[in-house]
């Protein structure tokens, strides 16, 4: 309806803005940013872990020299790569690693957006759209959820080359299919993000669906 | 709903060209900022409906100073929350600058609380990880003011209120008055038409409480800004140019400040000026 000018429609907040306020949000609840990191450095470290060991067992097992399979069949070593239970087990390991780690960042972005009811609602009430709301939290997760896979995933590649250096000794670094675990890493850090986003996407919805009433109530 | 600018009756519309400049506004003085017509709300709360407002006129002039008085549950923050816009009413109309609140879209309903709007609230409402200086700023933020600009009106507005030796220091670290005093400025960080103060001295001790109310009353008049307040609060009310009582939903009365003066002198015991 035109109002002749009178009321104009409320302009979106430029993303270089809302990436600021977003990324102070994390700086001053860093603690909080750090347990919700935390969790996800874990499932992804154990992921990451688990594909690299198994895509290097397998590229040993094909290129490695006969002495060095010799003593690794010697050793048993070898083995559990056709051991279908052992692998089966080992993925829903893998699951259960993510799905925990998914509850944690919704259950962590379901109290930060419960603790700042007041704030979302002056926000509101001071000019902000849902739009603002719902990219600030999602901004908020990704910025925890890259760097918590980031770091799990470094940790997780790791773990995965210092237990084949102490398997199958200093061979192994001419061994490593550089390009296969690349590609693997990479998956995993999608993976690993894509988990934070979806599990913000509720939270952030609620808080956007807040009434500004809300923080104008005196009574809590 | 026609807001034809030819139809200047008694409630002329207003020009664009009075909102681009309020110090020239003073022809405009008289429009109405606020009217509530026939305003009804009903709640369900539990399958059980709960009348807040029933059938509530309003007129609120520019500049005036309004206070409205009930007790909890009179349907005073209902219909403060259609006043700011927060809220739509289930029958009548409400015109927030002769606009009619039930016809805005989300994007025009963040407008006009942006620009035309300022809130202070019982709790303060700060956001608490950001400085007095920030607090200021967010509304100039959302309204997309430059940020060297935002920045130096809010510095302006904290000194103003008596805080610009405070304007790096968080919420925490002032004191209930200082905050009242931090949200006071970030209400008029947009030039806005109104102020509206829910229970703003609720949270207060008695004297800083009335120096938010002094302050409120001198400020009005700097910034060409017209105050509603809600309140249960006596001392809030001698600042007031009217009382509106409400009780139920409904408007049981309302006083001029002339004859305010008579009351309040007597329950305070104290001058009113």
């Amino acid at each position: 309806m035109d109002f002749h000018g009178r009321v104009e429609k409320q302009a979106q907040l430029p993303f270089s803005r809302a990436f600021e306020i977003a990324w102070k949000n994390i700086r001053v609840r860093l603690l909080r940013s750090l347990l919700v990191t935390s969790g996800i450095i874990l499932a992804l470290a154990f992921l990451t872990y688990i594909v690299c060991d198994d895509t290097l067992k397998r590229h040993i097992a094909k290129h490695g020299s006969p002495e060095l399979l010799e003593r690794l069949k010697k050793a048993a070593v070898l083995k559990a790569l056709d051991d279908a239970d052992a692998r089966m087990q080992t993925w829903w390991l893998v699951g259960l690693a993510l799905m925990v780690s998914f509850v944690g960042i919704l259950n962590a972005m379901l109290l930060s957006v419960t603790e700042r009811f007041s704030e979302i609602g002056t926000m509101k009430c001071l000019g902000a759209l849902d739009f603002l709301i719902v990219e600030l939290f999602l901004l908020e997760s990704t910025l925890q959820g890259f760097v918590g896979t980031a770091i799990g995933v470094t940790i997780g590649l790791g773990l995965a080359l210092l237990e084949g250096w102490t398997v199958y000794g200093s061979e192994m670094w001419g061994l490593i299919p550089f390009a296969e675990l690349a590609k693997l890493l990479l998956v995993c850090l999608l993976a690993g993000t894509a988990l934070t986003v979806v599990g913000a996407l509720y939270p952030a919805w609620r808080a956007a669906k807040m009434q500004p009433v809300d923080a104008m109530r005196s009574e809590i | 709903m026609m807001n034809d600018e030819n139809d200047s009756l008694e409630d002329a519309p207003v020009t664009n060209e009075a909102f681009a400049g309020q110090d020239g506004a003073d022809v405009l003085l008289a429009v109405h900022v606020v009217r509530a017509l026939g305003v009804r709300k009903t709640f369900h709360l539990g399958g059980e409906a709960v009348h807040a407002l029933r059938g509530v006129d309003l007129s609120v002039k520019r500049g005036e100073y309004v206070s409205i008085m009930g007790p909890s549950g009179s349907g005073k923050t209902t219909l403060f929350n259609m006043i700011g816009g927060l809220d739509k009413p289930d029958e009548g109309e409400v015109f927030i600058d002769e606009v009619d609140i039930a016809a805005l879209d989300t994007f025009e309903l963040a407008w006009l609380r942006c620009h035309k709007i300022g809130y202070i609230f019982q709790t303060f409402n700060l956001i608490p990880v950001a400085t007095a200086l920030e607090n200021v700023m967010f509304p100039m933020l959302f309204s997309g003011t430059i940020q060297a600009d935002a920045q130096d009106k809010a510095a302006e507005l904290l000194t103003t209120v008596g805080l610009g030796d405070r304007l790096l220091h968080k919420p925490v670290q002032l004191s209930g008055g200082q905050q009242q005093r931090v949200a006071v400025a970030r209400a008029l960080a947009n030039d806005p038409a109104i102020i509206l103060a829910d229970e703003p001295t609720g949270n207060l001790d008695l004297k800083t409480g009335e120096e938010i109310i002094r302050m409120l009353e001198t400020l009005k008049d700097d910034f060409h800004v017209t105050v509603i307040t809600a309140t249960h609060d006596h001392k809030m009310l001698a600042a007031s140019d009217r009382v509106v009582y409400l009780t139920d939903g409904q408007i049981t009365d309302i006083k001029r400040r002339e004859d305010l003066d008579i009351t309040v002198g007597t329950i305070d015991g104290k001058d009113t000026d």
